[in-house]
């Protein structure tokens, strides 16, 4: 076929035909990413233009719906809806409450609640994300029955982290907390974003104590994952719960074998400044909960060496190696344990020992 | 009024306190991370700077360290402005040197009551 193409009389006039077609094919593709290019960065100004309009309407009118047009296309709609999303991020009260009133006059929450009826799941994420920044305790059953008829587990994830975000009361936190039950575990940090929150939603309410109980009521109830527990307490400690130093020793007395947990709760307490439980964890046997107490061990000062001197000589490595850098932060104590060490027969401690010294000299 | 600078990597966030600081009669800037805001506090040289704690590049609490350690910023009040409540991250900032530590959602009237304290302004009736 070859043979017969280059032996034929015709042979550059294809190849010139070929080159120019590339060429041709070349060219068009070029001048489709420019012009795409332009359309995007023309959509973008658009929409930029549209948000500062919108917050400008929110800031200095009493009624924003009447200095502005109703969203007539998608990104007329994205541009309101990120600009009400940004200010109830960022401020509350008169100001929030009239980016809420421009929220139901343009019946915005309407609009991504007819798009969360998509046929495409990925449509029906966006929509499920932007009905969630709004926080509209009225979307709450729509969001439910939502839930019931989805298939797809990724957009019943995001129905889960809107439901958080309006969560008011005992009945739905333990709603979020059956549903969640329902799925998959998706990862620690979706956990505990989901009940931070919660938490967070529940101190809006001037209802922070139902957190309280309903980690008391999962706290025995072999049904929820050991994780979601975990994830629970961590998220317990991001959101700053009231109750969070008594619930993290039940905790911790309730689950002498759960190192996750004991971790978790020994963290955690520390950061409130509570080192009550860093001796105990110090000496855990398994491994997780002493690196938890070894990590938190810098609080103690000096408090701690001797313990932490001791780990200088544990089977584990990532012990052996946290409990030389605890030393080094603890004062002459931590260190003067670190140089006795460095010097000692044992070859493992010596090695962690002088690495400390080293880093700590650096 | 007052030069106020905004150092925040969520545009939402800069165009909203923009319009609000506008509005109340400031001179508003922003930047998008830390290292551009250490150079704008450098040009723009602000009476009052705004930063969040969780950024690319450089954290809220570099920036506001930094700050402090130059001469010619160190007077300056820094605000941390953001979402995170917990107590470790209140003290973190006072022991940097911030100016106070405002957590996010703010009522407008305090958030201007924390900035006229700071610039020394008397309060502005609410419009």
């Amino acid at each position: 076929m070859l043979e017969h193409l280059t032996a034929s009389p015709l042979f550059y006039d294809y190849l010139g035909c070929a080159v120019l077609l590339l060429a041709a094919l070349n060219a068009a593709q070029i001048l489709y990413l420019l012009w795409n290019k332009a359309r995007v960065e023309r959509a973008e100004r658009r929409k930029d233009r549209l948000r500062r309009l919108t917050i400008a309407a929110i800031m200095t009118s009493p009624v924003p719906a009447d200095s502005l047009r109703q969203p007539a296309d998608e990104e007329e709609y994205e541009a309101c809806s990120e600009s009400i999303a940004g200010v109830l991020d960022n401020f509350e009260g008169e100001i929030a409450e009239r980016a809420s009133d421009l929220l139901r006059r343009f019946d915005i929450s309407g609009h991504y609640r007819k798009m969360a009826g998509s046929g495409r799941w990925y449509r029906r994420c966006n929509a499920i994300d932007i009905l969630s920044v709004f926080k509209l305790e009225e979307n709450r059953e729509f969001l439910l029955d939502l839930f019931e008829k989805e298939k797809v587990k990724e957009v019943r994830y995001r129905i889960l982290r809107a439901l958080s975000l309006i969560v008011r009361g005992h009945d739905d936190i333990t709603g979020l907390e059956f549903r969640l039950s329902a799925l998959p575990y998706l990862t620690p940090k979706y956990t505990e974003d989901l009940f931070y929150n919660a938490v967070t939603s529940l101190k809006t309410a001037g209802r922070e104590e139902e957190f309280g109980f309903f980690m008391r009521q999962i706290m025995r109830d072999d049904r929820v994952l050991t994780l979601v527990k975990r994830d629970c307490l961590t998220a317990c400690h991001a959101a700053a719960c009231e109750d969070a130093r008594a619930l993290f020793r039940d905790y911790y007395a309730a689950y002498p074998e759960e190192p996750e947990i004991l971790a978790a709760c020994v963290k955690a307490l520390a950061r409130t400044g509570d080192l009550s439980l860093l001796p105990d964890a110090l000496r855990h046997p398994h491994w997780l909960v002493r690196l938890a107490a070894l990590k938190s061990a810098h609080f103690c000062r000096e408090g701690l060496a001797e313990e932490i001197s001791a780990l200088l000589s544990d089977p584990n490595y990532h012990i052996r190696l946290n409990a030389a850098l605890a030393l080094a932060k603890a004062g002459e104590r931590g260190r003067a344990a670190l140089r006795a060490a460095a010097s000692s027969g044992d070859r493992f401690a010596a090695e962690t020992a002088a690495y400390a010294l080293g880093q700590e000299a650096a | 009024m007052a030069k106020i600078l905004i150092i925040d990597d969520d545009e939402a966030v800069r165009i909203v306190y923009r319009a609000y600081l506008s509005k109340a009669g400031h001179t508003v800037e922003s930047a998008k991370d830390g290292p551009e805001g250490l150079h704008r506090t450098a040009t723009f040289a602000p009476d009052l700077v705004l930063v969040d704690i969780n950024m690319p590049r450089l954290s809220g609490f570099e920036v506001v360290r930094q700050l402090k350690e130059d001469p010619a910023t160190k007077d300056i009040p820094v605000f941390i402005i953001t979402s995170l409540k917990q107590a470790h991250h209140v003290k973190r900032a006072a022991a940097m040197g911030a100016a106070g530590y405002i957590t996010k959602p703010t009522r407008a009237p305090e958030l201007a009551a924390i900035i006229n304290k700071a610039l020394r302004l008397p309060d502005q009736p609410r419009a």
